[in-house]
């Protein structure tokens, strides 16, 4: 039957939309060529209005392409959990190193940095309390400090950072447009 | 140089504008491919093939502009109707703005033109 020749070629020049797609599309076609019988139009006047079998395959991909989520085949769940696994495998021990090693840093860093500076400057205006021992000069422990500072804190940018790195590749993966 | 067949111009100036018009077509109820195209073919020169208006449902369904649905049918298979998402609604009416405030100034330029 000649519906049925034009809706399998159309069907096999559709071949590159996700599966879901092409049978929608299909459908639909078959169902225009019934409602437009139904209304009494010749079959062969109704497929010449839907253009040669290429023509309308490629202005559906034409269409499709301007948003290619839509004839991408979807990701399944089980893929999607694969690799959420593997990310995790792979990522699990440089990120508790990272993390641990960086943010540790960070903090005391920046903590001892701020306590070096305050007792420098405590200790050069002859205010530095009985019980803290300084066994280096004032100027020294303020230029460590300030040093242990900016290593602090550069420290605890790169962990931030890591950390955000890492929730938007776990996001993309769990992305079900991913 | 190439000039601009009348044909192609009006057939660029409908593809510009067969969304805005499908999405009207939309806005009161679901309706099926058919009658899509049969309602814009009863609007004259908003006539379009139905292989410009079909890949356009599409398209504007992987937007998320459209959703679709199965209902009965009294003669053959369940029906595929569209009907408008949110999205769609409030696109139409980013479409019906932007049409109003174009055909205006298009109207206005007209007008000025005769006058000289």
């Amino acid at each position: 039957m000649i519906t049925d020749k034009y809706l399998a070629a159309l069907e096999a020049a559709l071949a590159n939309l996700a599966p879901t797609e092409r049978e929608e599309v299909v459908a639909e076609i078959r169902q225009h060529i019934a409602d437009a019988s139904a209304a009494g139009k010749p079959i062969d006047e109704v497929l010449q209005k839907l253009g040669p079998v290429d023509a309308l395959a490629r202005a559906y991909q034409l269409e499709l392409l301007v948003t290619p989520r839509a004839s991408a085949p979807a990701q399944s769940s089980s893929d999607r959990w694969l690799k959420i696994i593997g990310l995790l495998a792979l990522g699990s021990l440089p990120t508790f190193i990272i993390v641990v090693v960086l943010g540790t840093i960070g903090l005391t860093f920046t903590v001892t940095g701020i306590g070096l500076v305050l007792a420098g400057a405590a200790d050069q205006v002859g205010a530095l309390p009985a019980w803290v021992e300084m066994n280096a000069e004032p100027w020294f422990a303020i230029v460590v400090g300030v040093m242990l500072f900016v290593l602090g804190v550069l420290s605890s940018w790169g962990t931030v950072a890591y950390i955000r790195f890492v929730v938007r590749a776990v996001k993309r993966v769990t992305s079900p447009a991913a | 140089m190439a000039t601009l067949d009348i044909t192609d111009w009006t057939s660029q100036l409908r593809r510009g504008v067969l969304e805005l018009c499908i999405l009207q077509v939309l806005r009161e109820e679901p309706s099926y491919g058919y009658e899509i195209v049969t309602t814009l073919a009863e609007l004259g020169p908003l006539a379009a093939n139905e292989n410009t208006i079909y890949p356009l449902l599409r398209r504007l369904k992987a937007d998320g502009l459209l959703e679709t649905f199965l209902r009965e049918s009294p003669s053959g298979p369940p029906r595929q109707y569209y009907q408008l998402t949110a999205d769609g609604r409030r696109r139409l009416s980013a479409l019906q703005k932007e049409w109003q405030s174009m055909s205006g100034a298009v109207a206005e330029c007209l007008r000025r033109g005769e006058r000289k």
